[in-house]
């Protein structure tokens, strides 16, 4: 099932007497559980993309549907809801405790403060970031701040999750534990959206886009990705593993 | 064979895919796409252009031409008597590539560079010989690209369990080698986004120059 279908976007931003077109004619389609990353270098259109299919940005052109509804005229009620956007600069400035800033997008949709803090609790324990929730956001560490911004965003049970630059600011041996969270998280059936500007963030993912100057190259939709085996690499020589796509 | 899965990717035949085996039926290719000519011009290009990586004496320069020919990339161009009426294509006309042809050596060409770091002078000639314009570069880049991109997205990710990191050796050196791999890749890739820089700077420039003063 398509669970988000951008189709033909263009976004535009104006710097003065300046026009940038930050993406071009954009077409990307997403199904249940599926985990796909966009590589691009800085100033390529990778975040921009991702604000336009969270339906944070609203493109000048094109369309974007999500569960087969016009993004445009449900944005309000979805996001934060059944599409998780995810920021790792997650209020690593700010004051509170972890637990009640993950509880408060859960407040916010009227559940009961008992739930909230129980339910953010759970989330911390699935992202594994369970020692985080008593202390106070600026105590946290890059890869903490990660965790805990990821289950800020899943804690409403998206079916989406979108998630800008995971492994920025993150220790180097931290990294690979952080993306095969994320891939556990689409393989629990959360579609996961994510940009990368290194080549990390594209091992094991179901489907490997890069985009340049605005424009997405790769396989956009589900159907046309071939499914190639995972390759180990040892001093003994590569070796593939079939039907080893999901790590 | 790094190119078998190009071709088996894009549908394109086996007997395209095996005609690319061979380094030499490679080069000869791109000297066809480069410039249509008989094989006895082609020969000569070749000695000029790869004879310091490829040695090639004339009957493997006429078996890789034949190669290509069975295997559609190349074909023979229809003739012109002298005078003037249209002959069909017969034994001494020249080589012309095929739109399939174009597309395989570029397709060829993209994963070769990529695996096969040594030969990058040889390849640098042979991209010179295939692409005649930026916008044929940009797109030669883009395929390049896809190509690190698949590569990363096949790496598996370093085994950890419950996301401690192993500290057996085994373990080590496993993750130790896959970064090396990400590292390359990474190179190759911020080497794409600068020669995608120099490219549109190479275009606006060329516009620049034919703007009417």
């Amino acid at each position: 099932m398509t669970l988000l279908s951008i189709e033909h976007a263009t976004k535009r931003y104006r710097r003065g007497r300046l026009e940038h077109i930050a993406i071009k004619d954009v077409s990307l389609e997403m199904e249940v559980g599926e985990l796909v990353a966009v590589w691009g270098a800085r100033r390529s259109g990778r975040s921009t993309l991702l604000r336009v299919a969270a339906g944070i940005e609203r493109p000048e052109e094109g369309t974007i549907s999500f569960e087969g509804r016009d993004l445009a005229r449900w944005r309000n009620s979805v996001l934060g809801s059944r599409i998780g956007y995810c920021q790792t600069s997650f209020a690593s400035g700010g004051r509170g405790l972890v637990v009640e800033h993950i509880a408060a997008g859960l407040l916010a949709q009227r559940a009961s403060p008992t739930d909230a803090m129980r339910r953010a609790q759970e989330m911390l324990v699935r992202v594994g970031a369970e020692r985080c929730g008593q202390l106070e956001c600026h105590e946290l560490d890059g890869a903490e701040v990660a965790h805990v911004a990821i289950a800020s965003a899943l804690v409403t049970s998206p079916a989406l999750l979108v998630i800008d630059e995971p492994t920025n600011g993150v220790d180097l041996l931290e990294r690979d534990p952080l993306l095969t969270l994320l891939r556990s998280i689409a393989n629990e059936g959360t579609a996961v959206l994510m940009s990368t500007g290194e080549a990390q963030g594209l091992s094991g993912v179901d489907r490997a886009l890069s985009i340049d100057n605005g424009e997405l190259r790769g396989d956009v939709k589900p159907r046309d990705a071939q499914v190639l085996p995972l390759r180990r690499v040892s001093w003994r020589g590569d070796v593939a593993e079939p039907g080893a796509r999901r790590q | 064979m790094p190119g078998e899965h190009v071709f088996e990717e894009r549908g394109a035949d086996l007997a395209g895919c095996a005609a690319l085996r061979s380094q030499v039926a490679c080069a000869v290719l791109g000297l066809v796409i480069e410039k249509p000519s008989h094989g006895y011009e082609i020969g000569q290009r070749f000695e000029t252009r790869f004879g310091a990586f490829l040695s090639a004496g004339r009957s493997s320069i006429y078996a890789a031409l034949g190669s290509l020919m069975d295997a559609g990339l190349i074909e023979k161009m229809a003739g012109r008597s002298t005078t003037g009426a249209r002959r069909g294509a017969k034994a001494g006309a020249p080589y012309r590539a095929t739109a399939a042809g174009a597309r395989a050596y570029r397709a060829w060409l993209a994963e070769r560079v990529r695996t096969d770091p040594q030969r990058v002078e040889m390849l640098g000639r042979m991209t010179l010989a295939g692409v005649h314009s930026v916008e044929a570069a940009v797109d030669f880049i883009g395929r390049y690209e896809q190509e690190c991109v698949r590569e990363a997205q096949e790496l598996a990710r370093p085994q950890r369990s419950d996301g401690v990191v192993s500290f057996g050796i085994a373990g080590v050196v496993e993750r130790l080698l896959i970064e090396e791999r990400r590292r390359m890749i990474d190179a190759q890739l911020a080497w794409i986004s600068y020669a995608r820089a120099e490219l549109r700077a190479a275009e606006s420039n060329h516009g620049a120059e034919n703007e009417p003063r």
